[in-house]
């Protein structure tokens, strides 16, 4: 035994004097050195990827996925220490069948993740628990039909519903991500695990708040995700890795409002493109250190 | 466990079925009546309570406190009017002293409906509820299964038609405090004269505001008067056909007689008294 | 309690009542019906309730609300329906401080059919859901006795139902005007009204569009010609 410490770190529901709470910090530590994820919202749909490093050549290729479906139209991608992922995306499963049970109706992607945030942040409220050593991302694509209570028999006047508020948007795609102290927030795009910082800054670099012309579409979102998680593994080079990667989009998308994983053609396209843009990013890096000035720090 | 032993129920079915009657429960045929107006609310009752074709008391109390402004008027099973009442006097009362504030007579109702509900009419108990409080003055009838009206005037009971009657007739929007309490009043005799289940006096209750004034016996057109003759008996009227003496010292050729020691309590443990 | 006269005790020992209703029960005989139009939707009702014979109440308020927009016609036990739609009041009411929006019309009558075919066995309850929000405007369910859930463009219930199911066929439009829908409803309560002998006094109705809730009422004294709230 070395030093004791302050024994603010000891147990959840102890403050330090400076009013941290150690446990939650130490379990972000352990998503910071779990395998990138990532997560987009564009404008017609959702893309999440993830990085999964191949820790042994016996490990059988495309399983032990990472991606989960949480209800037919949600997905959660998770970094950190897997059977906590696990046991989260279970309470994520429960909780969009509870809400099935009472409402005869999907639960939004909103709803979902608040009643997540709920549950990390109680996990770090009592001694006999430790928080959560994940960060998930939680991707959905609410249907902007009108949704029927499930069980109902026939519809209403074939010329439908009077009095509609007009111009009003409903559904569409959602993305949250959900930290071990329970905090979660709404993003365009997010990014967790050891690659985040790099992935962040690749994902501020496209336009996904708007929805204009500019703006990503869901094709090109499966291919930037590709490569983002290819650049976010750069550092990492001499790990081998393999790329998961699934997809929602609204009901008259690919996926029909489903969350499925990005079919094989297109996720061999998206690793293509994402090699080629690596392979050509880093000759350029070459280039300029050649070429141009000397950089100093 | 606390509640009710329904296990009686199944028994009473069997008997039933193979002929045996019903036992009775005591069920008091009422006439009961409410009326709001101008400045607070007025209740009324009969006082007679039966058990089948028997008077069982001719000035029985049907007007329960709920709170001192809150009060019921009964009418169904005795004891279920009386025990219900009490219970949710109880809670209100705990409720009011949990929350700070003056019980309300929705808050009575609900209580009252939602526990009577849970019985599912197993409970006899069918009610007017009437009081006045921070927000107004509020009548409801509550029924035995659960159901509750909110009207300006009620009645229930058996002597609910005779009563109505007198409402339907003699009701007229914005009463006075006096013009509430005669059309109460009448509404009860109503019941009193042409309901078999109803009699005796008339219970009436006013309350306001300011405070709630309770009228027992508040027309007694039933009063016994003295008998025009006495139906006492003259001494000796039966005639004495033998007659035998028996002393005390004998008794014990009759019974077993014990003497107890004189120091001995007859029966118990002496009362101690903590100092 | 007393025992019905309709109560059998079979050889086995097994007491079965036939009596859907309870002796001494308080009835909803009742004619209530919802339809849709332009702007949104009706719910209309009689005010009649019944003890046996006698008319306990004869201006009940048979329109009950669940929600701001979201209103239900009862029929059947009045107090079955009472309970229910206290209990569906109360979830909403939750579901809109939790979620932070108001409840779908949807979502209520997914509420109600829960309670409706978990306890179908316990309840007389025959319920008529209608609503109206921005996303869907304005939807009516039916929910009749054994907990099903019926999506219609307008529906009648109750026992004075029985008299209006040709009337309300053949002068049923899409789409109509609301002034045109206030008048379809009045004329066909008015003729459940005038041949259900469980159903009588005056006539409500409640008006759901996006403007909110809108309350009529007809008297009888005027022959339900003059609205008078």
């Amino acid at each position: 035994m070395t030093s004791i410490g302050t024994g603010y770190d000891l147990a959840n529901s102890i403050f330090s004097p400076d009013g941290r709470n150690f446990q939650v910090e130490y379990a972000m530590k352990a998503v910071e050195n779990g395998s990138t994820s990532i997560g987009i919202r564009c404008k017609d749909g959702i893309v999440l990827a993830a990085e999964k490093v191949i820790t042994s050549k016996l490990l059988k290729q495309g399983a032990n996925k990472r991606i989960a479906t949480v209800d037919r139209h949600l997905g959660i991608v998770y970094s950190g220490m897997i059977p906590d992922g696990r046991h989260f995306v279970d309470r994520a499963r429960d909780e969009a069948r509870g809400w099935r049970d009472n409402y005869k109706t999907p639960i939004s992607t909103k709803d979902l993740a608040g009643r997540m945030g709920g549950y990390m942040q109680a996990y770090t409220l009592y001694q006999s628990v430790r928080p959560f050593g994940i960060t998930a991302i939680i991707g959905g694509y609410d249907s902007e039909l009108d949704t029927p209570v499930e069980g109902e028999v026939g519809s209403g006047p074939s010329v439908g519903a009077g009095g509609k508020v007009e111009g009003k948007k409903h559904g569409g795609p959602f993305l949250y991500m959900v930290e071990p102290s329970g905090l979660y927030w709404g993003y365009y795009g997010a990014a967790t695990g050891k690659g985040r910082q790099a992935a962040k800054a690749e994902l501020e670099k496209l336009d996904l708040s708007s929805d204009g012309e500019s703006s990503l579409t869901l094709e090109q979102a499966v291919k930037e995700a590709a490569r983002i998680i290819y650049v976010a593994h750069d550092d990492n080079k001499d790990k081998e890795f393999e790329l998961e990667m699934t997809w929602i989009s609204g009901a008259d998308g690919p996926t029909k409002g489903r969350h499925q994983e990005v079919p094989e053609a297109l996720r061999k396209e998206a690793e293509k493109y994402a090699e080629r843009m690596t392979a050509k990013d880093i000759e350029e890096e070459e280039e300029t250190k050649e070429g141009g000035d000397k950089m100093e720090e | 466990m606390p509640g009710f032993d329904f296990s009686n129920y199944n028994r009473n079915a069997a008997l039933h079925a193979r002929g045996v009657p019903l036992p009775k429960a005591t069920s008091t045929g009422t006439t009961i009546v409410g009326c709001i107006y101008d400045g607070g609310v007025v209740i009324a009752a009969d006082t007679r309570a039966t058990s089948g074709p028997i008077v069982a008391d001719k000035n029985c109390e049907k007007l329960h406190f709920i709170a001192p402004n809150i009060w019921c008027a009964g009418a169904g099973t005795a004891a279920d009017t009386e025990f219900t009442t009490a219970l949710i006097s109880s809670q209100l009362e705990l409720h009011s002293l949990s929350t700070g504030r003056k019980p309300r007579v929705v808050t009575c109702m609900t209580m009252l409906k939602q526990h009577l509900f849970r019985y599912q009419g197993h409970i006899g108990a069918y009610l007017v509820v009437a009081g006045v409080d921070p927000t107004g003055t509020h009548l409801f009838t509550v029924h035995a299964h659960g159901s509750t009206d909110k009207l300006p005037y009620v009645t229930m009971g058996s002597g609910s038609l005779a009563a109505m009657s007198v409402f339907e007739t003699q009701w007229k929007p914005q009463l006075n405090k006096e013009e509430a309490m005669k059309l109460c009043s009448q509404a009860i005799e109503a019941g009193i004269w042409n309901d078999l289940g109803s009699g005796s006096n008339v219970d009436l209750a006013v309350i306001t505001p300011e405070k709630t004034t309770l009228h027992r016996g508040f027309v007694k057109p039933n009063e016994r008067t003295q008998k025009l003759k006495s139906y006492k008996f003259k001494r000796g009227t039966t005639a004495v056909l033998n007659e035998k003496v028996i002393k005390k010292e004998e008794m014990g050729n009759y019974i077993s007689v014990v003497e107890l020691a004189e120091e001995t309590p007859a029966s118990g443990d002496k009362m101690e008294v903590d100092t | 309690m007393e025992f019905g006269t309709s109560g059998v005790l079979s050889e086995d020992g097994i007491h079965v009542d036939m009596d859907r209703l309870k002796k001494g029960e308080v009835n909803l005989g009742t004619s209530i019906m919802a339809v849709t139009f332009k702007d949104g939707v009706i719910l209309g009702a009689d005010s009649r309730t019944t003890t046996g014979a006698y008319i306990a109440n004869r201006v009940t308020d048979k329109l009950t609300q669940v929600h701001d927009t979201i209103w239900c016609c009862r029929s059947g036990s009045a107090a079955d329906t009472q309970a229910v739609a206290d209990i569906v009041q109360y979830q909403l009411g939750l579901y809109h401080m939790v979620n932070g929006r108001p409840p779908t019309t949807q979502i209520a009558a997914a509420v109600f059919q829960e309670i409706a075919y978990a306890n179908k066995d316990r309840l007389t309850a025959g319920l008529i859901i209608a609503g109206w929000d921005a996303r869907h405007g304005g939807q009516v369910y039916n929910i009749p006795l054994g907990g099903s859930l019926h999506k219609q463009p307008y529906s009648i219930g109750g026992s004075g139902s029985t008299y209006i199911y040709g009337y309300c066929d053949a002068n049923w439009k899409e789409g109509m005007e609301e002034a045109e829908a206030v008048a379809f409803v009045k004329e066909a309560l008015k003729e459940a009204i005038k041949w259900d002998g469980s159903s009588g006094g005056v006539i409500r109705m409640v008006v759901l569009t996006e403007k909110g809730a809108d309350r009529h009422l007809y008297l009888p004294d005027s022959d339900y010609k003059v609205r008078h709230q």
